[in-house]
């Protein structure tokens, strides 16, 4: 007999297993939010919004009203509901493609306006659903689908630095941190904060999560994390980049 | 005449411009072809326009309405210290934003210098004395409250009256000859 | 704060755009959304000023992409929610309008119809009819009102939000710049005066009560895993569309009856087209008009009744040819020839109809 794994209060059983593959980090990403969204008892007040790309999967995860998008538009409808009623929490959950190339203007433009809402967006350095290719994200020589010799930064430029973008453009009452599926416990932390600057009302709040893609980067499980764990921190400093009026962790 | 109505930019009444011309009124307004973009990319304040107040002739300007419309003038070289240059409200109380002495006492104090007011209330073709002879009792008590003369009541020629040169409120009549209908639509 | 925007009715004399802001201000649209561009940008000026002395809110976007999404989540959370653009703007909105005929969210487009390809002209077309009807990766399950006078934008722009919230599909008023800029007369009035409901808004999520426990959540998609699954979902949209569309459609009627020359226009062509036609009969000639005010849907049969009688059906309008395919399409199979009067991005003149229709006859 087997015992299954304790699930966040407010996810779907229903709808579980959930259809990420293998080794996705999807799963993690989602788990911790969802601890964060029992833990601040906020789960009737919630609305989920998701891109479409790999994110689209969690379209029924959660027992929480939720709205699957366009590609990039997830940060919109989001915002949408939110002004049109303040009750709300609201959630846009993207991918890097979603959030830094085909919804930039979206991300910038919310970010600017202080909108009251909480984006997560996770990074695997590449576009999962689609196959593989190059994102904003991807890492210099990192060889995608549409890099096959290695992301070439002459010609492709660096990888985004999204929550050091978000933190420059926004004032002192957001939240912005990156975190990482290695570290759940201190993922968990920094979206339960970044739901409480919602809460509060205290102004716009960003979560990058390094997450890992085994399928399209065709590793092994000890080659997935060590991806995630060693190779991506170069490029990507993990912990809270703007805290309101709080000493950061990380 | 210059037209400065940047506010709502107007190009369906441009066709005006060279039947104004020919009764001898030399026109300041952009022609639409010479526009580009118009109410979007194009510079839309004409060199001359600026610099219109230093003619030695009789000046009209037509600014658009509101507080952006006042500050219109301050794109005119002279129109802050030109001693010369009044400054009239056209009042329209068929229009929404100013159909009562409250909200045209605070539309009106919004503008800034305003040296009096014209009563322009009129419904288009439908227009009849009841409704100007309306509007000049709003327009006067509004002039009233905010200190300043009505310089008088515009009225279409159509309904031109023999031997009527004030409203009911007293204040002098000058009908109109409407070229509006000979715009676009 | 005020109570209502306009007690009982008002003759008032006023320019298209503004004409607009007071109608959803009328209807109880609780918030707009959008984007700089002209000629619709004094909807959004009128707006602003307005909005906040009776509660309702706006918010300007960073595109019109943006726009249409942010109304599609203002509809999602209850509210009376509207957004205008035009030309390259409509462009944009187009991908947002999708997603609202895919998933029958209730957004009301003001479309104030610019010259086009590509930003071309501010002024003046009919350009945006294929576009506004058909855009978009769909099948058309828009409803598309064409008005053509102040009073028109005013009843249709209340109507709008009604058309909207009855039958769930998003519903566009189609206007041009002429009407945006132009001033005209009309009668301005609260809804409730003339007995007109407005049809109750309802959330589509956050509707209370803990997901899962109290209630199932509500999951909202547009993506599909197989054909079937997406072949039931369109043909249930277009099922209601074809069930709908006869209740939906409206149309006007000059002399069509006994007209051998029946003249097809929309928007604010068919004034030129109704003084023409009365022109025309003073002159003892059989022409009439027949005026579609829905685009989408069209109202088929009642038009196709018209051209089967008349010699020939004159289509005039102010683009190459979209209001024409429209027309054709529906008329297919009769014999009746159809000829056209296509001036894109300029305006039509009583004058220009007459000699046209004197050619025919």
């Amino acid at each position: 007999m087997s015992v299954a794994p304790k699930m966040p209060k407010c996810w779907r059983p229903e709808t579980k297993a959930h259809k990420f593959c293998p080794g996705c980090g999807h799963g993690l990403v989602l788990k911790a939010l969802g601890e964060a969204i029992d833990e601040l008892g906020i789960q009737e007040r919630t609305v989920f919004g998701c891109d479409i790309g790999c994110s689209l999967l969690a379209w029924d995860f959660f027992n929480i009203d939720t709205v699957q998008t366009h590609h990039g538009r997830t940060t919109p409808v989001i915002t949408g509901i939110k002004r049109a009623n303040e009750d709300v929490i609201g959630i846009a959950y993207m991918g890097d493609g979603g959030g830094y190339a085909i919804g930039s203007q979206h991300l910038v433009n919310a970010a600017t306006r202080n909108e009251k809402i909480t984006v997560i967006l996770v990074n695997n350095t590449n576009y999962g659903m689609t196959g593989g290719q190059m994102a904003p994200t991807t890492l210099p020589n990192q060889k995608t689908e549409t890099s096959p010799y290695g992301r070439d930064v002459e010609a492709t430029g660096n990888p985004t630095q999204g929550p050091e973008m978000v933190a420059a453009i926004t004032p002192d009452t957001a939240y912005v941190a990156r975190g990482t599926v290695a570290n759940v416990r201190q993922l968990k932390k920094f979206m339960k904060r970044a739901l409480e600057n919602q809460i509060s009302g205290n102004g716009f709040s960003f979560v990058e999560v390094l997450s890992g893609c085994p399928t399209n980067w065709r590793t092994n499980a000890a080659e997935t994390w060590k991806f995630i764990e060693e190779t991506m921190p170069q490029y990507f400093k993990i912990g809270e980049i703007k805290v309101p009026g709080e000493k950061k962790e990380g | 005449m210059v037209d400065l109505d940047l506010v709502e930019p107007f190009y369906t009444l441009r066709p005006l411009k060279r039947q104004l011309e020919e009764t001898g009124i030399d026109v300041i307004a952009w022609e639409t072809r010479e526009t580009m973009g118009l109410g979007e990319a194009g510079s839309i304040l004409k060199p001359e326009m600026k610099w219109s107040l230093k003619r030695e002739t009789d000046v009209i300007m037509d600014i658009g309405y509101g507080v952006e419309g006042a500050k219109t003038l301050n794109l005119v070289e002279d129109a802050l210290n030109n001693k010369d240059l009044k400054i009239f409200a056209v009042v329209n109380t068929s229009r929404p934003m100013t159909a009562s002495v409250k909200d045209i006492v605070e539309y009106v104090s919004g503008l800034g210098k305003v040296d009096g007011l014209v009563n322009n209330t009129h419904l288009g073709d439908e227009t009849d004395w009841e409704i100007v002879e309306e509007g000049a009792k709003i327009v006067t008590e509004a002039a009233k409250q905010l200190q300043i003369p009505v310089v008088y009541t515009a009225v279409d020629e159509k309904l031109r009256t023999a031997g009527k040169t004030t409203d009911s409120q007293g204040n002098p009549i000058k009908y109109l000859h409407r070229y509006m209908p000979r715009s676009f639509w | 704060m005020a109570d209502k925007p306009i007690e009982g009715e008002k003759r008032v004399f006023m320019t298209g755009n503004e004409v607009v802001a007071w109608a959803a201000l009328a209807a109880g649209a609780e918030i707009m959304y959008g984007y700089p561009i002209t000629p619709q940008n004094e909807i959004m000026h009128y707006w602003t000023r307005l909005a906040p002395k009776y509660g309702r809110k706006f918010l300007q976007t960073e595109d019109e992409i943006s726009a249409g999404f942010t109304t599609i989540g203002g509809v999602l959370a209850g509210r009376r929610a509207f957004t205008a653009t035009s030309g390259p703007g409509n462009t944009l909105m187009q991908e947002p309008m999708s997603m609202a005929e895919m998933m029958r969210i209730p957004v009301v487009q003001v479309v104030t119809q610019r010259g086009g390809p590509s930003t071309a002209t501010v002024i003046y077309s009919q350009q945006e009819v294929t576009m506004t009807c058909f855009g978009g990766n769909g099948e058309g399950a828009r409803i598309v009102y064409s008005t053509s006078t102040h009073q028109e934008l005013f009843d249709y722009t209340i109507k709008a939000f009604n058309t909207a919230w009855k039958y769930r599909f998003p519903t566009h008023i189609l206007g041009d710049g002429y009407q945006s800029k132009m001033r005209e007369s009309l009668t301005m009035y609260d809804p409730a005066s003339r007995g007109i409901e407005m049809v109750p808004t309802e959330p589509y999520v956050a509707k209370g009560g803990v997901p899962g426990i109290d209630r199932d959540p509500n999951h909202l998609r547009n993506t599909y895993n197989t054909e079937d699954e997406l072949y039931d979902v369109v043909m249930g949209i277009m099922s209601d569309w074809e069930k709908y569309a006869p209740e939906i459609a409206e149309y006007q009627e000059f002399d069509a009856e006994d007209a051998e020359v029946l003249i097809v226009a929309h928007g604010v062509v068919t004034r030129a087209v109704q003084a023409a036609v009365k022109e025309l009969r003073a002159q003892g000639k059989k022409v009439g008009h027949f005026r579609p005010v829905t685009l989408r849907p069209l109202a088929e049969e009642q038009l196709r009744k018209r051209a089967e009688n008349a010699k020939v059906v004159l289509v005039v309008e102010s683009a190459y040819g979209q209001l024409c395919k429209i027309i054709a399409n529906s008329l297919y199979g009769l014999t009746t020839p159809i000829k056209k009067v296509l001036k894109p991005g300029v305006g039509v003149t009583a004058e220009e109809v007459v000699e046209e229709v004197s050619k025919l006859l």
